[in-house]
């Protein structure tokens, strides 16, 4: 603890518990965790940028699906590679303290895989092969579903859902809240 | 197509097409977009402000006027930040408000403290890079800040100070947050459905606790402190020539294990039960003081009843509220699996693998479902009427086991306690003793599979297949109660003619026998599900683990089956419920199984089982467990309202003797109250007063209900209206794109034909 304690000053933790969702005790906690991904270099430099390859070896985010997509709408420099304030926000974002509206918005980044600010037919098809992962559904079965979720979710009828529209349905799924949710 | 550059210099010999394009160029300044959307017309909608919302937002807080965009938010976020807002103008007077609204607004140009830092709390809720977070801090740091002054100063200080504390407290308690490893395991390896158990579990932990501490303060404590007279617990006043020695029944040959395991002997007259504490006043050395036990004593439990109603009503009605704004049929089923299918705490590979199998599941699941309807709905009469047949014929199957159940308890009830008063070898007697809860236990454990063998020729769908399910087996679990009362009644009722009885082996004190079955029940009870977890189980589970055969793979393998386990926890619950009155120090006890149960469940969850193949949804699973406890609640707490009411307390001993019912000192405390709250109170029971507050919560509701009505309506002609808008809206965007790029083709053609003209030239 005393050691990591030396690496930031007074004024970088109040800045970075004023920024994010942590208190300056987590802050430093999770920058144990981040050191933990690959300590000689963030021991040397304290916010090192990381390759994907070693920020994916957090077990959550290893095991996580969505996990290089999560890297890369976090990365500062867009390639996936983070540093640690690009750590800090995206746990700050899925911590338990975070309100919903904020959830929402990274998950919907998360999930429009081709950035056009919509969450077409293509990003559903994406999403839903990555939750099933090896176990593969029939075209016409994603087909099925992707057409279902539309007509839940879809208000203006256009065939993709915007982020109004998004937020819509995470304002009524209760469950959206809990999962969206790693623990420090 | 052809390159910008290249059209731009064209383009400006061009007459009124050019101002479309121009009129872009106004529109969106140094918009990258618009190069997009000339070299592809289809990606017109990107530019809708509708859908440039969040990256607008971004844009616009990056130049200098965010302050006002973030005012917009906060109004909408914390009602505390409105009234701040709504507060400058109303401290004006009035014949000022015109000056005030002519002069510059200055309380947007300039920020005091307080909103500065408020602003930077909003901060963090942008979806920028730390480094942008930082830039943003500082320049609104940077910026001439108004010191608060006098009041206002002194408020926002209190409130810096508060917050400071505040999280101070969390961190503290964090550091205290009971069982948070084992939670973050758990919701790790299994996901948050299966933790929203272990919290069930732990919320009647901290129930049962906190029943007891209300118990031990009120109604323990002074029994310990001033309660001096200890050796006239029992006896009956209008028999004088036995003293107090005779009462106990058969001290001579007690066993102390078995004692302990009964609540007999020793541990009868103990606080434990009824029948130790005090009918009188408890006097103080103080004289004139005193403290009114049994006054005490009901209003504790009652008061544990009220608390209980309202927590698990509280956890029940936010998860009811969720459920129905969630509700509104199964509107966001698909949604929901898609957006929020994956639990993020997930962290390991097997767990993982599980979870992409879950959500594979469902999704197939969910499609399956919409492939039943449709077979549903095509179902021909013949087939209609054979599983209508069918379900008749189960449903009356499930009522006939349920009666066989009840009276299977009440003889083997009946056989005991005969046999009981025929033996005097203590091992038998134990045997005899606790039949009746093995057999309760016993049937609990068997009967399910039976309802889980019988609801597959009903042909439900899935998701009411366990609901029928669970609702079969919460019966079979109460039906099991209502005839221990029944046959409590039966006994009770018996002892209760003779008065105040001295016979060796009828109970002296009847409150108390109840309390010893309850007792036995639960500890009964509890053995039974640490064996049955701890060998039984996890022999099952080792079995199941190392051999490769069939057959022993479907007797041994087991999934943790969430409804029944929650079942086992809101049985025990019920039963400390009903015990309350009659074995105060119950709770504890409760508290104290709970405490253990969260291993043994552990256990069970963790070694013994393999991941269920269901999902249970958080939400869902958090709102059945308030369901089953709250009609366990009612069957805990109407008998025993029917006690307070009809049956005497005995005579011999417990806070209530000497009166005709517990009810009747409760009428007798109310006899003391003043004479105009007492007028007041009949007032409030006379039909002069019940009928107008009925027609009025009549007229209340009907106008409610119109009110609902019209808001669906409303809705429904809205959602109409958006689809509606949501054509035009594509429609004028699919002209806008074809003009653009007809407009191109135009711009292309005359450029091709006016490079021929130059190569003819």
């Amino acid at each position: 603890m005393g050691q990591t304690k030396s690496q930031f000053t007074d004024e970088e933790l109040q800045d970075y518990q004023d920024l994010t969702y942590f208190t300056k005790k987590e802050v430093l906690y999770a920058h144990n965790k981040f050191k933990a991904l690959a300590p000689e270099k963030v021991g040397h430099n304290k916010n090192a940028k990381l390759p994907m390859t070693k920020i994916l070896q957090y077990p959550e985010l290893s095991v996580n699906p969505f996990g290089e997509r999560i890297c890369e709408v976090f990365s500062s420099s867009r390639d996936g590679d983070c540093t640690f304030e690009d750590f800090l926000d995206m746990m700050s974002v899925f911590s338990e303290a975070a309100p919903k509206s904020v959830k929402a918005e990274h998950a919907f980044r998360i999930y429009d895989f081709d950035g056009d600010d919509m969450l077409g037919v293509s990003d559903l098809k994406k999403i839903i092969t990555k939750l099933t992962g090896d176990h593969k559904l029939t075209d016409a079965e994603v087909n099925i579903i992707i057409e279902n979720v539309l007509e839940e979710a879809d208000m203006d009828d256009d065939g993709s859902l915007s982020f109004a529209e998004f937020e819509h349905i995470t304002d009524r799924s209760s469950d959206f809240l809990s999962a969206l949710r790693i623990r420090l | 197509m052809s390159g910008g550059g290249n059209r731009k210099k064209t383009s400006r010999s061009e007459g009124w097409e050019e101002a479309g394009s121009e009129f872009y160029q106004e529109s969106y300044p140094g918009d990258p977009e618009i190069e997009v959307l000339q070299r592809d017309p289809k990606h017109l909608h990107t530019l809708l402000p509708s859908k440039q919302t969040r990256g607008g937002a971004t844009i616009r807080l990056k130049t200098n006027d965010y302050r006002t965009n973030n005012r917009t938010i906060r109004k909408h976020t914390t009602t505390r930040s409105r009234r701040e807002s709504t507060g400058g103008p109303r401290r004006a007077s009035i014949p000022g408000e015109v000056q005030v609204s002519m002069l510059p607004d200055l309380s947007e140009m300039r920020s005091n403290e307080q909103t500065a830092w408020e602003d930077i709390m909003l901060i963090k809720s942008l979806p920028v890079p730390m480094a942008e977070k930082k830039e943003m801090k500082a320049k609104i740091l940077n910026e001439p800040n108004l010191r608060l002054q006098g009041y206002e100063q002194f408020k926002w200080k209190r409130r810096k100070m508060w917050d400071h504390v505040k999280a101070r407290l969390v961190e503290h308690l964090q550091k205290l947050n009971l069982w948070g490893s084992s939670m973050r395991s758990i919701e790790g390896n299994y996901g948050v459905g299966i933790l929203s158990y272990f919290i069930f579990v732990k919320w009647l932990f901290m129930l049962n606790l906190f029943i007891f501490a209300l118990i031990f303060a009120f109604v323990v404590l002074p029994t310990i402190l001033l309660d001096t007279n200890t050796n006239k617990r029992a006896y009956c006043p209008n028999v004088t020539s036995t003293g107090p020695e005779q009462l106990q029944f058969l001290p001579n040959e007690s066993n102390k294990f078995l004692d302990l395991i009964q609540g007999t002997g020793v541990l009868e007259h103990t606080l434990l039960f009824y029948g130790y504490y005090s009918s009188e006043p408890l006097s103080y050395s103080i004289k004139g003081w005193y403290y009114n036990l049994p006054v005490a004593y009901l209003l504790i439990v009652i008061l544990c009843f009220v608390v209980s109603a309202f927590a698990a009503l509280n956890a029940a009605a936010s998860g009811f509220k969720e459920r129905l704004i969630e509700g509104q049929g199964q509107f966001y089923h698909y949604s929901s699996l898609v957006f929020g299918g994956w639990d993020f705490c997930v962290r390991n590979r097997r767990a993982a693998d599980i979870k992409h199998k879950v959500v594979y599941n469902e999704l197939k699941a969910g499609v399956e479902t919409q492939r039943l309807e449709d077979e549903i709905r095509n179902r021909t009469a013949h087939e209609k009427y054979k599983i209508y047949f069918s379900r008749a014929i189960v449903n009356t199957a499930v009522l006939a086991i349920l009666g066989g159940c009840g009276c299977v308890i009440y003889l083997v009830f009946r056989f005991s306690t005969e046999r009981l008063s025929q033996t005097e070898d203590t091992y038998e007697n134990l045997f005899y003793e606790f039949l009746p809860s093995f057999t309760i236990v016993g049937l609990n454990m068997t009967v399910p599979h039976l309802f889980k063998f019988l609801i597959g020729f009903e042909k439900y769908k899935p998701l009411s297949e366990l609901k029928f399910s669970l609702i079969r087996t919460v019966f079979l679990r109460l039906s099991a109660l209502i005839v221990l009362y029944a046959s409590l009644w039966s006994k009770v009722n018996d002892s209760q003619i003779k008065g105040c009885s001295l016979y060796n082996k009828t109970p002296v004190c009847w409150e108390s026998y109840v309390g010893q079955q309850i007792y036995k029940l639960l500890l009964t009870d509890f053995a039974i599900q640490v064996v049955v977890t701890l060998i039984i189980n996890s022999l099952r589970a080792l079995l199941a683990r190392h051999v490769e055969n069939k057959c022993v793979k479907f007797f041994a393998e087991q999934h943790f089956d969430l409804p029944k386990h929650a079942l086992d926890v809101v049985y025990t619950q019920t039963l400390i419920w009903f015990g309350i009155f009659y074995a105060p120090l119950i709770s504890l006890m409760g508290a104290i199984m709970f405490f253990f149960l969260f291993y043994i469940k552990r256990f069970a969850c963790t070694v013994n089982c393999r991941p269920s193949p269901i999902v249970y949804r958080a939400s869902r699973s958090n709102s059945l467990f308030m369901f089953v406890l709250l009609i366990s609640f009612a069957f805990a707490s109407i008998p025993l309202g029917f006690s307070f009411s009809d049956l005497t307390p005995s005579k011999a001993c417990g806070p209530f003797k000497g009166e005709a019912s517990v009810w009747s000192l409760a009428v007798g405390l109310f006899r003391r109250t003043p004479d105009w709250l007492q007028s007041v109170i009949f007032f409030l029971g006379t039909a002069g007063f019940a009928i107008p507050c009925i027609v009025v919560l009549v007229l209340l509701l009907y106008y409610y209900t119109a009110v609902n009505l019209a808001n669906k309506q409303l809705v429904r002609v809205l959602k109409n209206q958006l689809v509606l808008e949501g054509h035009d809206k594509q429609f004028l965007l699919d002209r806008l794109s074809l003009f653009i790029k007809q407009e191109q083709q135009k711009r292309l053609r005359i450029e091709q034909s006016r490079d021929a003209g130059d190569h003819r030239s």
